[in-house]
């Protein structure tokens, strides 16, 4: 579960060519759904037309992103403190190699279990507001970071650590000078992959019990079945989830120079 | 990874001399196994006496056992049930990878018109898709395969492709020297190279497909782990939540070990991790 396949690594280099070919495929797509929506005259449970959908996004723009800002902070807090947790425990396991015998396996048994299957129990323990979203989030972030910067650590050439110890380096100032700068590559990756994961997280939990969020929207949309609205928020959901794996891109690319 | 898949696994080293040793350091392992998680109940166990941990937060194992032996039938039934969305969404998402993967490697044209669209379909959060998935299928098992299905099928179709284009050239050209049609070549070279990458992916997405199958249930439904595990909230029985949680986990922990297993079979020439 450690090797989250790379989406980026997959992606053709952004030539001029590739881009134009992905827009272009972006829009054959989109009039390829508005004409079979229009053509054949689906009724909006079926497929609404996308012009229709970014209508209904417009006009009802207000709650879309009240509730868009409240998933993005929910994913935003729980996506945080999942990430320190993550790095918190990778660094405990590399300065303490004792404590590898215990932690490893305590993640790894906790995460048996789908990550989605423990929001009633954490809805019942922390109540239906933002802790349990922070809480869920931070639980399916924090798992994917401490076993991609647990690897990056565990990637150091043996050598170097010999080399560095050879100079009376300790522990911590290996992990410093050494350590993170290798791991770095490989908890960017583990990082971006979360970013998308968080905000579906919080939705999934938010559709089981939530005073607000784009989950409680969908769900509120699917009980009076309103399914533009449904495709309206899916909308901005996925475009929440495209900026927030942008920004972590975007961080990635200016802190990680040597990649 | 040169020529490799020629290497016979018994004639590797560090392989057991013969089965019964083979067999005999499974048993052991598996014993381990069982001591490490029988003392991790009875830890959990002595904890919760100890500090009086209330069952309403974290319930004793014993009494999750005895809630799971009482009444086994709806447990065991829902196992079966989302053992069965999970199977067919993750079979049906992994064969459609492989293909689209293949398609892909085949055809850069439509690879490149078609992938941007493959990444967006991915941040859309599978649960909103999930109830529109149910009003297009009906309530039914096929409706929950249906949102496996789409959770598998994306990061088998990535890695299909990383692990084509991994091939040496050189391989490559030396087999088409020999004459190898570009079926052989497929069958003999290529998609033996991008086996091992392609079993990163299966084994990602059979805990995905687990995850989609549970949620699918979320809709509305009778059977299954999900059924139990929202039931289980709403009459805020904690009990029954945890024994949920254990058969899930059993679930996901089987499933994973079989297609792990797989993978030791069918790339026993070892994969690079």
């Amino acid at each position: 579960m450690s090797a989250a396949p790379d989406i980026i690594a997959a992606v053709p280099r952004a030539s001029g060519r590739t881009l134009q070919r992905g827009v272009l495929g972006m829009v054959l797509f989109v009039l390829a759904w508005e004409g079979v929506a229009r053509g054949f005259q689906l009724p909006a449970y079926t497929l609404p037309a996308v012009s229709d959908i970014l209508a209904s996004i417009y006009a009802k723009r207000a709650i879309l992103f009240t509730a868009a800002g409240f998933t993005l902070t929910e994913a935003v807090v729980g996506y945080v403190i999942g990430a320190l947790i993550g790095v918190g425990l990778a660094v405990i396991i590399t300065l303490v190699p004792l404590t590898r015998g215990v932690l490893l396996p305590a993640a790894t048994a906790i995460n048996s279990v789908p990550v989605v299957a423990y929001s009633p129990l954490i809805l019942l323990w922390f109540g239906i507001g933002m802790p349990s979203k922070f809480v869920m989030v931070a639980l399916a972030v924090s798992f994917t970071v401490f076993l991609s910067t647990l690897a990056g650590f565990d990637r150091v050439d043996r050598r170097s650590v010999d080399l560095l110890r050879s100079f009376g380096a300790g522990r911590l100032a290996i992990l410093w000078r050494l350590r993170l700068p290798t791991a770095l590559p490989l908890m960017a990756a583990g990082l971006r992959v979360s970013t998308v994961r968080s905000i579906i997280v919080a939705i999934v939990t938010e559709m089981l019990g939530a005073y607000g969020g784009l989950g409680w929207v969908i769900y509120q949309a699917v009980l009076q079945i309103d399914f533009v609205q449904v495709w309206g928020a899916i909308f901005v959901a996925s475009a929440a989830s495209l900026a927030f794996f942008g920004l972590i891109g975007f961080a990635e690319r200016r802190i990680i120079f040597w990649k | 990874m040169s020529a490799a898949p020629l290497v016979h696994p018994a004639s590797g080293p560090g392989v057991p001399s013969s089965w019964a040793e083979f067999a005999a350091g499974r048993l052991v392992r598996f014993a381990r196994g069982l001591a490490v998680l029988v003392a991790v109940f009875a830890a959990w166990e002595a904890l919760v006496i100890l500090f009086a941990i209330r069952p309403y937060y974290v319930p004793r194992p014993t009494a999750i056992f005895a809630a799971l032996l009482q009444t086994p039938a709806p447990y065991i039934q829902g196992f079966l049930r989302t053992l069965s969305e999970t199977l067919i969404g993750f079979i049906s998402g992994a064969l459609f990878g492989v293909g689209m993967g293949l398609l892909f490697f085949r055809a850069r044209a439509l690879r490149e018109l078609v992938f941007p669209i493959f990444i967006v379909s991915q941040t859309i959060p599978v649960i909103a898709f999930g109830a529109l998935v149910v009003l297009w299928f009906g309530n039914t098992l096929l409706a929950k395969a249906a949102i496996a299905f789409y959770l598998t099928f994306f990061p088998v179709t990535v890695n299909t492709l990383l692990g084509l284009e991994s091939v040496d050239p050189r391989q490559e050209a030396l087999l088409r020297s020999f004459g190898a049609s570009p079926g052989q070549l497929m069958r003999r070279l290529q998609f033996p190279t991008a086996l091992p990458q392609i079993f990163v992916a299966l084994r990602l997405a059979s805990s995905l497909a687990l995850v989609g199958a549970i949620v699918g249930e979320w809709f509305g439904d009778t059977v299954g782990l999900g059924v139990l595990l929202l039931q289980g909230m709403y009459t805020e029985n904690v009990v029954s939540i945890w024994a949920t949680l254990l058969v899930s986990a059993l679930l996901g922990t089987g499933f994973y070990s079989a297609v792990a297993f797989a993978e030791r079979v069918l790339v026993f020439w070892g994969a690079e991790q």
